[in-house]
């Protein structure tokens, strides 16, 4: 099976490898997993609280070449993003980015996933919407 | 015309659908069918008969491989009940055990990146690895046997199939770590996966 140069490219050099601080209130961490082919897969954000715009984000990946390149791809994307932006994401997006084959779809599932996990997880660290509202700039 | 196969393993080896099986009573079950199947025995029939006995083995070796290991026989199980293994998302995998595989393969992983003063800790994270699933052997014997004890069908059962899955997910993990280690230990292993296959 032939793999596009741009898997390749990210799985031997991942974008933004590494972790945030998993306790700050503007960070969000997503840790999915896929039992059947034994990947786990940690993405986090780091989210500028006054715009809502990603500003950075970190990844780490045990699983094959698709899923780390996913990941680092999902990674790529999500910077200067805002949460909600970043929502809109879709697996099939980074299928055809990457050119994955039809067996490999489910790693892009799993970047996926880990970008809803992690914005979810920012989104309840955060003060209620409403006490928000009330907040004048 | 010839009658249909069973497409059900267990019905096909007229044994029981547990997930206890006497493998001597598999094993000759198995040798029964097969000499029954054998397709030497239909040379001089018809061409339905001898594409049906070519089938019949066909099953016959296939449900022979999964019902005699019992990993293989409960994933084949789950299937057959509504849970299948491989169509799980993120959500089913509790999330205490994405931290504990997280954290064992960044553990693994140093040590990897470590220098041949590591390999004596490497060996003690695959004693570890080994012992874990061990365990996790234990485990399902224990969940198996509840499972049979249960209803077929039954809210306990179901709950028990779930159990299954879970301790199933997290030896797949287990199995990988273990994997990951030898190659670790010995390159020749890791070698002998490819790149692609990594892919």
């Amino acid at each position: 099976m032939a793999y596009s140069d741009k898997v390749l490219d990210h799985y031997n050099h991942p974008r933004n490898v590494g972790s945030l601080d998993k306790s700050s209130p503007n960070v969000g961490t997503g840790m999915v997993g896929a039992p059947e082919c034994g990947d786990v897969m940690k993405l986090q954000v780091k989210v500028n609280p006054d715009t809502g715009v990603i500003e950075d984000a970190k990844f780490k990946t045990f699983g094959c070449g698709s899923a780390i390149a996913s990941s680092s791809l999902a990674t790529e994307w999500l910077k200067g993003k805002t949460v909600d932006q970043a929502l809109e994401i879709k697996n099939t997006d980074i299928v055809n980015e990457l050119s994955l084959p039809p067996v490999k779809i489910h790693c892009s599932v799993l970047a996926e996933d880990a970008i809803k996990a992690a914005i979810g997880d920012y989104k309840r660290k955060q003060p209620a919407p409403e006490r928000e509202a009330f907040s004048v700039s | 015309m010839s009658s249909t196969l069973p497409r059900n393993y267990y019905d096909f080896f007229g044994i029981e659908r547990k997930l206890t099986v006497d493998t001597d009573v598999l094993q000759r079950r198995f040798y029964e069918l097969n000499r029954h199947w054998h397709p030497d025995r239909f040379t001089r029939k018809s061409p339905d008969e001898q594409a049906q006995a070519l089938e019949a083995t066909a099953i016959l070796n296939d449900g022979y491989r999964t019902l005699r290991d019992p990993v293989k026989r409960a994933e084949y199980l789950l299937t057959e009940e509504g849970f299948p293994i491989g169509e799980q998302r993120s959500k089913d995998v509790p999330p205490e055990l994405l931290e504990e595989v997280f954290e064992l393969n960044m553990m693994l992983e140093e040590l990897k990146a470590g220098d041949e003063s590591t390999c004596s800790q490497l060996e003690g994270a695959r004693q570890n690895f080994l012992d874990m699933r061990a365990s996790i052997e234990r485990e399902l014997e224990v969940l198996f046997a509840k499972y049979d004890a249960a209803e077929a069908h039954s809210k306990a059962a179901k709950q028990a199939l779930q159990e299954i899955r879970g301790v199933l997910n997290r030896r797949r993990y287990i199995e990988n770590l273990v994997r990951d280690v030898d190659g670790a230990l010995d390159p020749s292993i890791a070698v002998a996966e490819t790149a692609e296959d990594r892919l």
